[in-house]
Order: C-alpha cells, then structure tokens, then sequence
C-alpha cells in the first residue's frame, strides 16, 4: 500500500445552530489521506452528510478547522507562503473537490455533454473541443458514450448518477465527496453506480463516501467511521468496524442494518 | 330608438383615423420602452434582494474568525443594506396606485428638472412622453422584480450546490445554471406582465401623453361621439395585447427542450 501522506486534516469541527442547541457536528477530528476510500456510516441525523458538505464548505462550520493542501479552508483569509494575508478562493479549493449528490444535481437544460464540459470550459478555461473530447472519453469509460446529446431527463436514474460522477471528474480533482450517491435509485441501479465508484477506488482516487450500502463500505472502503449525534464514535478498518464492533451505538446501528 | 351602436358614427370619426394611428404608435413605443426599463431595474432590484453584501459581516465573527453561533451581533452582521433598499422600492412601489405615481413623476419630479420639449416624429410631446415611461418602468419594475425573484427562487437548490461544487463562480452559476431554467419558469408570468404594461400604458392620457386614449377623447370632443371611438379603442388594444402573449408562448415551447421525454 506504500507510505500514505494526508490531505485533509479535519480537527474539532462543529456545526452548532441556535446558540448551540442544536449540534449538527460536536467536534469531528478525522485524517483523510491520499489514495484513502473513507465510508462515513450511521443512524440519519447523525451529521454524515453535514461533515462531508463541510469539507467542501457547502455547509459553513461554526467551529474547528479543515486544513486542505495546508490550508484552514474554514478561515476566511489566511497566510500564503510568502506570509501575506490572502482571502480564501473558495472557487479555486471547490475544483480540487469533486462533488456527487443524492439526487444527481445534473443541469437539466444542457445536454449531457453541455453538463460535462461546462465547468472545464468556463472554469478552467479549456477550449471548447478539448473539454468535449474529454468528456466523451470520460462518458465512454462509463458506457454512456452514446447518450451525449441526450438531455438529462431521458436518462435513468442510474444513468444520471454515472454522468454525475464523471462530470466531477472532469474537473481532475484530488478528491471525491459522495453524499449518498445510491440513495435515491431503483435497487436494480445501485450495483451500475457502485461498480463505477468501485473502479475509482481501484485507480487510486481519494474518495470520501457517506452511504448506507454497508457492503460496499466492507468491500471498497479502507476505513470507516462511525458517526452519531455529530460525533464520530469509532473508526477502523472495515474488518473491525464490522468484524468487531465496540461502542455499544455501533453495535446497535450494524444489528438494525445488517 | 337610440342603439349602442350607430354606423353613421363611425364615418363621422373617420376623418379622425390618423388620430387613432398616432396613438397607436404612441401605445407601442410606451410599452417597448416601459418593458426595457422596467426588465432592467427588475433584474437589479432582483439581484440586490438576492445578493449577499453584508458590510457588517464581520461582527458576526468571533476571535478566531469563526461566525458567531448567535446572538445581537450575530443578528446586526446579516444587514444588508441592498436587500432592504430594494425591498422597500418593491413595497412602496406595489402598495401605492399607478396614477398616483405618474403624477408624483409628473408634476413632481420632472416639474424640478425641466425636459426640453420637441416632438419625436413630429407629433409626440417628449416632455409628456419622457416622464410617463420613467412612470410606468418603475412600476412595473417592482412587478417583474417579484417574478424574476421567484423564477430564481424556485430553481432548486441542488442546482446550485453542484454548480459551486464544479467551481463555478457566484456569478457564473447565476448566468448558466440558474438564469435560463428561471426564465423559462417565468414566462408566463412575464407575458402576464407585458400584456398589463400595454393596458395599463392608457393611464398616461392623464398626463398629456397622445395614447390611444387620448385620440379617443379628442375624436369624443370633437364630434360627441363616446361609444364607437371607445371601440376602436378596445380593437386596438386587443390585437396588441394578443398576439404579444401568442409570441410569448411560441418561446416558452422553444425553451422546454429540457423537460420533454
């Protein structure tokens, strides 16, 4: 598996709303590390979903810091190199972090190749032919070569979430943010979207999936936390978090869901 | 016995026909311009209600940059000046009648800041004309600002979250994400809009403006003739007012490619 060096440092973030009534995350530390397939698993409501959309700042944490490619994202200017106060360029981190979502998100007014090459064109400023060559080959590697100029409501739900991910992709970030990416399809569509993560994991992408398909979590994933109440409980490798379980909270949770 | 309507009057207002074509050109150009107008200090108004300036932001900072959790200065940080400007032009604009306003523009405003008076091909008066567009665009900009603001609103917010996520920028999401799904949404309503603006454009007779209602009082003065000309009115402004929405329409199907199977 060869040395692993960190690419995000999460430490005592915390989501509080109402004065702190409501605690959507209570001090989440976490290491995630190049090359990582980290599954957040637990109850709904636990805050899985509100720490992933965090990482990329969907969500504005109250407390705590994400350190990203050395930098607390969570601040709103910080020291470059040279120790001059910059403003954060929170456009430039959101490219590094592609994002896939429970209910697609595909733009439904484009094409599904207009979808793609939207962002390489007017973000990264590629030429037009270059982002939809690339994003053909990006389609092709998902089997949906050939719906390019299909709009997104002509696709299947299964369809729609493999376009998503590769559109994502097509940005090259340094990593993944799954927020339930099988949750919202038909059963017969989740094992079409899972197979297509699964061969990112094999390439070697950073991946950081919240879902409830626990067998994927086993197979795929290096490590898994366990989070509940805004807390991450317990974390280890698939084999321990579901071999041998230890907070009472897991055990409960696997014995619900397994 | 007398009837509702009599032939003969209608060639008594015949020699009057140029009156009515005037003020149909007069009618037309109110609204082309009334439309403009009021499209863009919509689309402002619209973007300063949406926007997020909050230039005491940083009071709802703690010590260490983090936002506040809640409290006063939590609460006097989200201020934003735009957002309550535009707000209050909108309510102002909305609760008060349009001939109210027309007059305050009128003899108020341009009563101070004096209009040079020539005449636009030769027989429109601009400082009537002038003052009953600035009228008119302002009103319907507090109309059009809600609609535009609700087609924005009602695109779902997923929509934005992946556009962010892909690293589009605020103003990029707006312009080829948000903006052309609203604006299908909202045609409808925008033809609504229009067709109102054309209708409601007869009010500015009231100011001196030569309209088609002000043909029909003056053809009503000069021959006491009342019903026909009233008619020839109604003509005029139902087959501007209809084929705008039909045209509307015929975009509205353009635009859907999206939706269909």
């Amino acid at each position: 598996m060869g040395t692993r060096d960190s690419l995000i440092q999460v430490t005592d973030l915390k989501k509080h709303y109402h004065m702190g009534a409501i605690k959507a995350l209570d001090g989440v530390t976490v290491d995630i590390n190049r090359g990582d397939v980290m599954v957040v698993i637990g109850p709904s409501g636990s805050g899985k979903s509100t720490f992933l959309r965090s990482l990329n700042l969907l969500e504005e944490p109250t407390g705590g810091a994400i350190v990203f490619d050395g930098v607390d994202i969570t601040k709103k200017k910080y020291k470059d190199a040279q120790g001059n106060m910059v403003k954060l360029d929170i456009d430039k981190l959101r490219q590094k972090m592609g994002m896939v979502f429970q209910h697609f998100n595909l733009f439904p007014h484009m094409t599904i190749l207009e979808n793609m090459a939207l962002a390489p064109i007017k973000v990264k400023g590629m030429g037009k032919a270059e982002a939809e060559e690339k994003a053909l080959t990006l389609l092709d590697r998902v089997g949906l070569k050939d719906r390019a100029g299909a709009y997104p409501i002509q696709l299947s739900g299964g369809q729609k979430q493999r376009v998503a991910i590769v559109r994502a992709l097509a940005m090259e970030p340094e990593v993944m943010l799954f927020d339930e990416p099988t949750s919202a399809l038909d059963p017969e569509m989740v094992g079409e979207v899972l197979d297509v993560m699964k061969g990112l994991a094999k390439e070697g992408m950073t991946m950081v999936v919240v879902t409830h398909e626990m067998g994927f979590a086993r197979e795929v994933g290096n490590r898994v936390l366990f989070m509940a109440d805004g807390m991450l409980l317990e974390q280890g490798t698939p084999d321990k978090i579901f071999g041998e379980p230890e907070h009472p909270r897991l055990k409960d949770f696997l014995a619900k869901v397994l | 016995m007398e009837q509702f309507i009599q032939l003969e009057n209608f060639s008594k207002i015949l020699p009057y026909a140029q009156l009515f074509k005037q003020g149909m050109l007069v009618t037309i150009l109110l609204s082309l311009f009334t439309v403009v107008i009021g499209f863009c200090i919509a689309l402002i108004l619209a973007l300063m209600r949406m926007s997020n300036v909050r230039p005491l932001r940083s009071l709802g900072l703690d010590q260490n940059g983090h936002l506040r959790e809640g409290g006063f200065l939590a609460f006097v940080s989200k201020f934003n000046p735009l957002s309550f400007l535009a707000t209050a032009y909108v309510e102002i604009l909305r609760s008060t009648p349009v001939i109210v306003q027309i007059f305050i523009i009128y003899y108020g405003v341009f009563g101070l800041i004096k209009l040079p008076s020539f005449q636009m091909f030769g027989f429109i008066k601009f400082d009537r004309f002038f003052p009953g567009v600035v009228a008119l665009g302002m009103n319907s900009g507090a109309y059009l600002c809600e609609i535009i603001r609700a087609g924005i609103q009602s695109i779902d917010g997923g929509q934005t979250e992946a556009a962010r996520s892909l690293g589009l920028s605020q103003a990029q999401n707006l312009r080829y994400i948000i903006l052309p799904q609203a604006l299908k949404n909202i045609l409808p309503a925008i033809a609504n809009e229009f067709v109102v603006i054309i209708k409601e454009s007869a009010i500015t007779y009231t100011i001196g403006v030569q309209d088609i209602m002000s043909a029909v009082n003056a053809v009503k003065g000069a021959t006491f003739v009342i019903v026909e000309p009233l008619l020839v009115a109604t003509a005029v402004y139902f087959c501007l007012c209809f084929p705008t929405s039909k045209i509307i329409a015929y975009f509205e199907r353009r635009m859907s490619h999206g939706d269909k199977r």
